[in-house]
């Protein structure tokens, strides 16, 4: 099988067509893609930072006094009353808006700036801030009445926001919405759990994207590209590969291997694992190159690039069985039309539904469960997942069907194929 | 040595041989010839052990090789009619290539392309990259291929199509000598009668899927025997004139050449005068009459009605 394996890497390392084609030109369209668009991705958040103005027109001391006096009005015995101010006055919606705008993740996209009503309003008009939130009077005690006794009309707070920056202030928009409905929600589950816990601890608000902004390591667009075009280029080397066998098999040196007396398995089994080392070598060269001329990873951090390398197997393995299968399908129907397709369409739909060009987030959710089926798809994902440095839990899923990908290619490999005899 | 027994192949309900039976013995050179499309190269592929016949049987040493092809394989050598090379490769990695699917390896496997190269020839050129050769040195190295593991049998599929003349000569007096000289046993089919007549011992000849003769190229011509051949040489192409020789019942069968018309006659008849008769009658412009014994191609003509490369 070595021989096999040899004389196809000897032949791509010869063909300067193909090695355009699986080097050079993921290559351009990583620099092309990774500075058109570097501002698009979430990891450059210096196109949305935004300054907003925040005007304060409640008093949360006195809020606070004044709820505890409608408490004791209430008759509510005076352990569940202790109970309750100690909370409220450790996580009053105040605070808990106040520690959203001043989280340490959330700092790079919004600097909050206290100012009175009228300084807010000449700010906006000058463009200084993008939005101005009022904390109206009242605030605490209407907020807290309306959380813990149901009494009341609650509180609302008020946005201003910008034209001049859509962007940024519908971000921020987000940011605010996303805080009054989780308070309310969290709110509305305390009450159904009869008033345990009654209000969310300090520190564990949760803010929907702000949160997950600030859990994880932001990825720019070189680096997003260097893997999008990676995973994307890859399955080119199992078009490029069962391509050669077509040739095999047209100038007889199929038929040549064939009285050699080696098994057709033999021959199958040379392909993929080319096929596997092809895309192995090909991944260390882009993300090589890409990290030296683009700084997309740092080339330093060693644990990095060995989870790195691990999930540049499975898919290179996984490759390796589509390879095995497009060459078992050449054989078996001795036409190149299946690799022509693949190569010409196929990749493309692949590309697209794996998330190579754009991130498939947006994108409706039939897209992106398909593309997490595609080895290309679920590569990106297993990627992403380490780069961003999130739960390493969430591998298993991406590598579990880049695993089980590989087993289904390479078993229907070996049942096409013809047979000793047949060729 | 080798032999076929009533071998059929069908492909999708169209027969492309049937009943094929041909021996050669070992250290002989035979010649299988057919115009295209005779079922030559499906009747290659099944002695080959590649295609499955139909029916029929292929035997090594009186021992069937259908379910057994290893065996074959191991004693077989076969130059296909395509460049059955890696055009990316030097001929000496293509050769090292063959040589190692072979089980050769270290020292044997050096010396057997080394062995390879003087014979075709191209020793000194082994470095260089098979796309760079000319066709005649691609042919070259796509026998040396086949000789790699030292064959008992070689089976030759047209091995010099498209070549220049210096190649050819050189490619036939090598499988002579392979076959005179190192008692290789050589299955050879050609498109060129010359080819066939000055290598083989003995000749099969094919068409539409069936052997309709067999023998050594004398008992060929001998079929011809009490036939001769007319070579009319003629300034240009008179269709009518030829359409008259056609028509006269004591030429068994006239066809047009590059220079003029060839006539198969009895031998003895004196037909000669009708034909200077309606040449003078057609204003025809003879420049030579030549008579000679029939050759192979004649007797390829009266077989099959047809010319080799028709």
């Amino acid at each position: 099988m070595f021989t096999f394996l040899k004389k196809d890497i000897l032949i791509l390392i010869r063909d300067r067509t193909e090695l355009a084609i699986l080097l050079g030109m993921p290559f351009i369209l990583i620099a092309i893609l990774g500075f058109a668009l570097s501002g698009v991705l979430s990891g450059n958040t210096e196109v949305l930072s935004m300054e907003v103005a925040v005007v304060q027109e409640d008093d949360e001391q006195q809020g606070l006094v004044r709820f505890e006096e409608k408490l004791a009005d209430s008759g509510m015995p005076a352990p569940a009353r202790q109970g309750i101010m100690a909370s409220a006055a450790e996580s009053s919606p105040a605070s808990l808006l106040q520690e959203v705008l001043n989280d340490e993740g959330l700092k790079e996209l919004v600097v909050a700036t206290e100012m009175d009503a009228t300084s807010a309003k000449a700010a906006l008009e000058e463009e200084t801030v993008v939005a101005i939130l009022t904390i109206p009077e009242n605030f605490t005690f209407d907020a807290l009445q309306k959380m813990i006794m149901d009494e009341g009309n609650g509180s609302s707070l008020q946005l201003m926001i910008a034209e001049h920056a859509a962007t940024q202030s519908e971000v921020f928009h987000n940011i605010v919405e996303e805080f009054v409905w989780s308070l309310n929600f969290e709110s509305a589950i305390a009450k159904a759990a009869n008033g345990e816990n009654v209000l969310p601890e300090a520190g564990q608000t949760q803010v929907g994207g702000v949160e997950s902004v600030s859990s994880v390591n932001p990825i720019n667009s070189f680096q997003y590209y260097t893997i999008g075009m990676a995973v994307m280029f890859a399955l080119f080397v199992a078009a490029t590969i069962s391509g050669m066998a077509y040739v095999e098999k047209t100038q007889f040196v199929f038929q040549r291997i064939l009285l050699s007396n080696h098994h057709p398995l033999v021959y199958l089994g040379g392909k993929a694992i080319a096929a596997t080392l092809v895309t192995f070598l090909q991944f260390c060269i882009l993300f090589f190159l890409s990290s030296l001329i683009f700084g997309a990873f740092d080339l330093s951090e060693g644990p990095f690039w060995l989870g790195i390398l691990l999930i540049t197997a499975s898919l290179a393995l996984c490759v390796g069985a589509l390879t095995a299968l497009l060459t078992a399908m050449t054989m078996r129907f001795g036409n190149d039309t299946i690799t022509t397709v693949f190569s010409g369409g196929v990749v493309t739909i692949f590309a697209f539904l794996g998330g190579s060009f754009t991130p498939t987030a947006g994108l409706p959710a039939i897209v992106q469960q398909l593309g997490g089926w595609t080895p290309n798809g679920a590569a990106l994902n297993a990627f992403l997942i380490w780069v961003q440095n999130l739960d390493m839990g969430m591998l298993f899923e991406p590598l579990g069907r880049i695993a089980l990908l590989t087993v289904v290619l390479l078993s229907l490999s070996v049942m096409i194929l013809p047979r000793k005899g047949e060729a | 040595m080798l032999e076929t027994e009533e071998l059929k192949k069908v492909f999708k309900g169209k027969t492309a041989v049937e009943g094929a039976s041909l021996y050669i013995d070992k250290g002989e050179s035979v010649g299988l010839l057919g115009p295209n499309g005779a079922g030559k190269s499906t009747t290659i592929s099944m002695i080959s052990t590649l295609l499955k016949p139909t029916a029929g049987d292929v035997r090594l040493n009186g021992k069937s090789v259908i379910k057994n092809p290893a065996e074959m394989r191991k004693v077989l050598g076969v130059v296909p009619q395509e460049i059955a090379l890696y055009a990316e490769l030097s001929a000496y990695e293509n050769l090292k290539f063959f040589g190692r699917i072979y089980g050769l390896s270290g020292k044997q496997l050096e010396t057997a392309i080394q062995q390879a190269l003087a014979l075709v020839g191209l020793k000194e050129r082994q470095k260089e990259i098979v796309k760079t050769y000319s066709g005649g040195m691609k042919r070259r190295i796509n026998i040396a291929a086949a000789m790699m593991h030292e064959p008992e049998v070689i089976i030759m599929d047209e091995p010099t199509v498209g070549i220049d003349p210096q190649s050819r000569s050189h490619i036939l007096e090598m499988v002579r000598k392979l076959n005179k000289e190192k008692g290789l046993t050589v299955l050879y089919t050609s498109h060129y009668m010359e080819e066939v007549e000055r290598l083989c011992d003995r000749v099969y000849i094919m068409d539409h899927g069936k052997i309709i003769a067999s023998g050594t190229k004398d008992e060929l011509k001998s079929i011809l025997s009490s036939e001769e051949t007319v070579l009319i040489e003629l300034d240009r192409p008179y269709p009518e004139f030829f359409k008259e020789l056609q028509s006269l019942d004591t030429i068994k069968q006239a066809s047009e050449t590059e220079k003029g018309i060839k006539l198969i006659l009895p031998k003895g008849s004196r037909v000669l005068g009708q034909v200077f008769q309606a040449s003078e009658r057609h204003q025809v412009q003879i420049i030579n009459v030549n008579v000679q014994t029939p050759s192979l191609e004649d007797v390829f003509l009266h077989l099959t009605g047809r010319k080799l490369r028709d």
